[in-house]
């Protein structure tokens, strides 16, 4: 076997590998676009792990396979015994009581340790039902838009869709995002306890979807279906934005609109119900 | 030279040779995810509209042009006088934002009631562009021809996330609607066009009047919407930029399969 | 120069023996044993790729203004997160390279983890002794997920902004405790304001440093029980057959470790992944389309779309729709994974300790159960790309989703079962492999099984000499080349018959 010919393939890719490590260097240096500090470092890596390979199977074939005994199994009895004894015996009396106390002290001072998790709670505390079961929209709160601009309600066109927020909102909270969708009057079909929900055919409802809780952002106009790109549910903006397909089970929360003196849109309540996704304390 | 087949010098050259195989298929699947990151976007749109042509020209002779081609071409759907028919809808509420934004970007004259609108190169030259959409727009009441001036792409694409990529996803790639309908594909449309789009919600798409969105907001919308495409495109293939499903795709077909033969030569097979 | 450092090393050390009985440790070559190389390598990628991240990336959901050069954020602010996380791809130079490689690495860490858990499952090699291997495995595989997870969560943009909402409603979802539990975590109500700032030491920190120990542990047994090998010449239970550590297993490891860097920077530079800049910002109140989670989730995600909308209220309680597929449906898929040894034992009744690899046909149960789990999440992983399918085929969602919802119910058992006939016919009748099997092979059931089992070493009972209490570390090097005519030892199979 030529030891010269087995060792020039492996010094080939490997001298390959130190000019693509160069040339990344240089493709650093010159502020070379991404592609080229990947494909130089890629190459560079890939040139050498081919010099290892061949550099490798080269030595495999010139080396026999090798046989190993395994060791490991079952201890003897008797050694299993002695470690045993090594283990529990003890030079002093009622050991046993002195073992399980300890463990029941360290099992309260785990315990104890878990408290400080409560910090992460926010503070002030309360109940998280009462929390997700409200949001901030009351009777008499004006509504702007994500700018915070008023909302006449010949701001909107029939066809048109908008996301409205209680006046003086944190926007980055998600919960009390509002879509207003204007439709021809005549095409609703509320029931009757909500017909003065409506303001010259716009409907408002929660924007946040009631199956895992994405904003439903997408307005089929012609269809008028509300649809969620997460898990494709697909609400009826006509009837109170019933489920017609997908996943979500109730409709998304109707929010009643009024109109201010000054001529502003504004909510006369809050949601129909809770927004967002169901949770184990939810009750519609 | 050593013909001997289980030589190891033999073996070491054929070693040699599939290494070597592994490596052009590196770089082979490098160059053509480099490449294709440098052409058009896959599932492009068709050519750019015309958009210097927003501006229409006023010579009474193209109210005649524009009403010839009319009857020729369009009122056997729309009705001689656009009020409609059986085949096709009534433009008494279309105005010249309308009929731009259909004929520019292709999706009208249709060949047939029954063909669903597909955007693609306009049907018209420029001139009989521009009278058929004032020819068009002096039928209906509806928005006029919007005026597009550069905006901030910063406000533009604020807006843009808060009402066009739900639909037309962040990267104007496009996407599904409930029933089987596309939001299209922005890449490549005219400025003139997109505030078409905008203010008049074609089919399925809601309008946006100027109280919600103003002429300052349409054009940072629209300047935004011509940064879509090359322009956001930094690191690589873009992979259509449609996200985790594209890049789980790749990475089952390149990255793993790559691997997964690196293993198999540097390995042995079963005895 | 090198002995003489090595000498006055060991004249402190005392190293010498121990590293001589090190470098000749023998390890079986099959190349699916690499597998797992391959995550253990895209880990040590992460880490690296990491710590050089850690250098540019602000953890803070706080708002301030953004100094890079992507001109729609230009005079705009956003949070630290996705400032800086945008700055470090638009104008650190390799900052791209390296967020992208990382990100990629991350991706072939979970996918090499599930071929690695696939080849132990389809050979067996959970058996006993490697139970304890194969549960550290699994919590291996759950931890990588949870922390790829946070991981692209904390750029806070749309896209993972988004998911983050979902992980909230489902943890929502937990019985009785969920509230109080989303609570916990996010600081009150979606989003917060510490999300970030407490997924950040997670990430970075504390769960790679359970993955480094549990890796640690796994390589540990593995290497006090040595690797498993495939049954043939001179291979039995009671021995390992393969090359020596050093310096040819070495050299070809050293060689993957090179080729996995290679996969990763290639793709890290020439395949865009997750251009936070295009998503944009999160916001609570808007959302992008497609909105799907990466692919190690997704199946959490296709989950929740085909399941029906089903929501229960028992006893003044809500069981809420996500429950089934969100909470209920991953809880099961990763007890039932920790669980499989025993599960396995009592399907086969195989008992045994096992070092010789089993081909998978000789278990047709296990092979059927594993490729319809396989069909199963898979069918899943398909739900969550729906929009490519609506797209090829222009059908609308309703159908696509009958049409997956009554494959992820019945397609399972329809590869189930032929994966389980293939396997019989292949033990039965002695064939090579699936495609050799000729179609009378394959169709006629009657056939007298061509090979015996493979023996298997009963519990308690060693075949080689008695394991005394010296520890096997001070044993010299007991490599020694594998002879033409095998010397065994303890009956062969046909005495055995």
């Amino acid at each position: 076997m030529s030891s010269r010919g087995s060792a020039s393939a492996p010094v080939v890719c490997f001298a390959l590998g130190t000019l693509s490590a160069i040339g990344f260097a240089v493709s650093y240096g010159f502020d070379l676009s991404t592609p080229y500090l990947g494909l130089t470092s890629g190459l560079a890596f890939a040139f050498i792990a081919l010099g290892l390979a061949l550099w490798a199977s080269s030595i495999d074939k010139a080396e026999p396979e090798y046989v190993e005994e395994r060791e490991v199994g079952p201890t003897p009895s008797s050694e299993f015994e002695a470690f045993h004894r090594a283990l529990t015996t003890s030079p002093i009396p009622r050991a046993r009581l002195l073992w399980s106390m300890l463990g029941v002290s360290f099992g309260a001072v785990g315990l104890a340790a878990l408290f400080p998790l409560r910090s992460l709670f926010p503070n002030p505390g309360g109940s998280p039902d009462k929390l997700l079961a409200t949001t901030a929209w009351h009777k008499g709160r004006l509504m702007t838009t994500e700018e915070g601009i008023y909302i006449r309600p010949d701001d909107l066109e029939t066809g048109s869709v908008m996301t409205a927020f209680p006046e003086g909102y944190d926007t980055r909270i998600a919960e009390a995002a509002t879509l207003l969708i204007r439709v021809q009057p005549d095409e609703l079909v509320l029931p009757p306890s909500r017909q003065d929900w409506v303001v010259d055919g716009i409907v408002a409802y929660s924007k946040l979807c009631t199956h895992a809780g994405c904003p439903v952002g997408l307005y089929a106009q012609e269809s008028h279906l509300l649809l969620c790109p997460c898990h494709h549910s697909i609400f009826d903006v006509l009837r109170g934005a019933q489920p017609v397909e997908g996943p979500a089970a109730h409709p998304l929360p109707q929010l009643p609109l009024g109109v201010s003196e000054n001529g502003f849109l504004m909510a006369e309540g809050d949601f129909s119900g809770p927004v967002g996704a169901a949770w184990w304390g939810y009750e519609s | 030279m050593n013909d001997d087949p289980t030589s190891p010098v033999t073996r070491g050259r054929r070693r040699l040779l599939q290494g070597l195989l592994v490596l052009v298929v590196c770089a082979v699947a490098a160059g053509i995810t480099a490449l294709a990151g440098s052409a058009a976007p896959v599932r492009s749109a068709a050519a750019p509209a015309a958009s210097a042509a927003g501006r229409l020209s006023s010579a009474a002779d193209t109210d005649t042009l524009g009403r010839r081609v009319f009857l020729r071409d369009c009122a056997w759907c729309h009705g001689n006088s656009g009020s409609g028919t059986n085949n096709g809808p009534s433009l008494s509420s279309a105005g010249e934002a309308d009929a731009d934004f259909q004929l520019r970007t292709g999706r009208m004259p249709l060949d047939s009631p029954d063909d669903q609108p597909q955007p693609g190169p306009p049907a018209y030259g420029p001139d009989t562009l521009d009278a058929l959409v004032r020819y068009v727009g002096s039928l209906g009441t509806g928005e006029p021809l919007p005026t597009v001036r550069p905006g901030d792409v910063g406000h533009g694409q604020s807006l843009f996330t808060a009402n066009c990529a739900p639909c037309h996803s962040s990267s104007g790639t496009g996407m599904i609607l409930p029933d089987g309908t596309w939001a299209p594909q922005l890449y490549n449309t005219g400025s003139e066009q997109i505030a078409d789009a905008i203010r008049i919600g074609p089919g399925e798409m809601p309008r946006f009047g100027d109280k919600q969105l103003d002429e300052t907001d349409v054009d940072d919308l629209v300047t935004y919407v011509q940064t879509l495409g090359r322009p956001q495109v930094k690191g690589g293939n873009p992979l259509d930029q449609f996200g985790p499903i594209a890049e789980g795709i790749f990475l089952f077909f390149v990255p793993l399969p790559l691997l997964l033969l690196v293993i198999r030569l540097l390995g042995k097979k079963a005895p | 120069m090198g002995r003489r450092a090595l000498r006055k090393a060991d004249d402190r050390l005392g190293y010498a023996s121990i590293a001589r009985t090190a470098l000749g440790k023998i390890f079986p070559d099959h190349w699916s044993f690499m597998l797992g190389e391959i995550a253990l390598y895209s880990f040590l990628i992460l880490v690296v790729t990491g710590v050089y991240l850690t250098f540019f990336f602000e953890a803070s959901s706080a708002l301030r203004p953004y100094t890079g050069s992507y001109a729609p954020l230009h005079g705009r602010e956003a949070s630290g997160a996705f400032a800086s996380t945008v700055e470090l791809s638009w104008d650190i130079r390799g900052g791209l390279l390296i967020r992208q490689a990382h990100h990629w690495a991350a991706h072939i860490f979970i996918g090499s983890i599930v071929l690695h858990l696939c080849r132990i499952f389809f050979t067996g090699m959970f058996r006993k002794p490697r139970e304890l291997n194969w549960v550290i495995g699994v919590a291996l595989l759950a931890l990588g997920i949870f922390n790829a997870f946070a991981g692209y969560s904390l750029p806070d943009d749309l896209l993972s902004g988004t998911g983050l909402h979902i992980f909230y409603s489902t943890v929502e979802a937990v019985p009785i405790v969920g509230s109080w539990l989303t609570f916990l975590i996010f600081g009150g109500e979606f989003p917060g304001r510490f999300i970030i700032e407490r997924l950040y030491p997670l990430h970075i920190f504390v769960l790679p440093a359970v993955i480094a120990m549990l890796i640690t542990a796994h390589m540990g047994i593995l290497i006090r029980q040595k690797h498993s090998h495939f049954p043939g010449p001179g291979r039995r239970d009671s021995n390992v057959v393969g090359s020596r550590v050093w310096p040819a297993y070495a050299l070809r490891s050293l060689a993957l470790l090179c080729a996995v860097t290679a996969v990763t920077f290639l793709a890290g530079g020439l395949a865009q992944i997750n251009p936070v800049w295009v998503w944009g910002d999160f916001r609570s109140s808007t959302i992008l389309s497609p909105s799907v989670a990466d692919w190690y989730i997704a199946w959490v995600e296709g989950a929740l779309r085909l399941f029906p909308p089903i929501e229960l209220h028992l006893l003044g309680f809500t069981v809420p729709n996500q429950f089934w597929p969100a909470v209920l449906l991953p809880g099961l898929t990763f007890a039932a994974l920790w669980a499989w040894p025993w599960i396995d034992r009592r399907i086969t009744g195989d008992r045994g300790t096992h070092h010789l690899t089993g081909r998978p046909r000789e278990e047709p149960m296990r092979v059927a159960i594993g490729v319809a789990a396989l069909t199963f999440y898979g069918v899943l992983l398909i739900a969550s790309g729906e929009e490519l399918l609506v797209e090829w085929s222009r059908w609308p969602i309703g159908t696509i989703r009958a049409i997956l919802r009554t494959a992820v119910l019945s397609l399972p058992f329809l590869t189930g079962a032929i994966a389980w006939w293939i396997a019989r016919r292949l033990r039965d009748t002695g064939a090579e492999g699936a495609l050799s099997l000729s179609a009378s092979q394959l169709l006629v059931s009657h056939v007298a099984r061509q090979t015996a089992e493979p023996t298997a070493v009963e519990d308690g009972a060693v075949t080689v000499t008695e394991v005394d209490a010296v520890s096997d570390l001070e044993k010299a090097s007991a490599g020694r080349p594998l002879t033409e005519e095998p010397a065994w030892i303890g009956p062969t199979p046909e005495e055995e018959g």
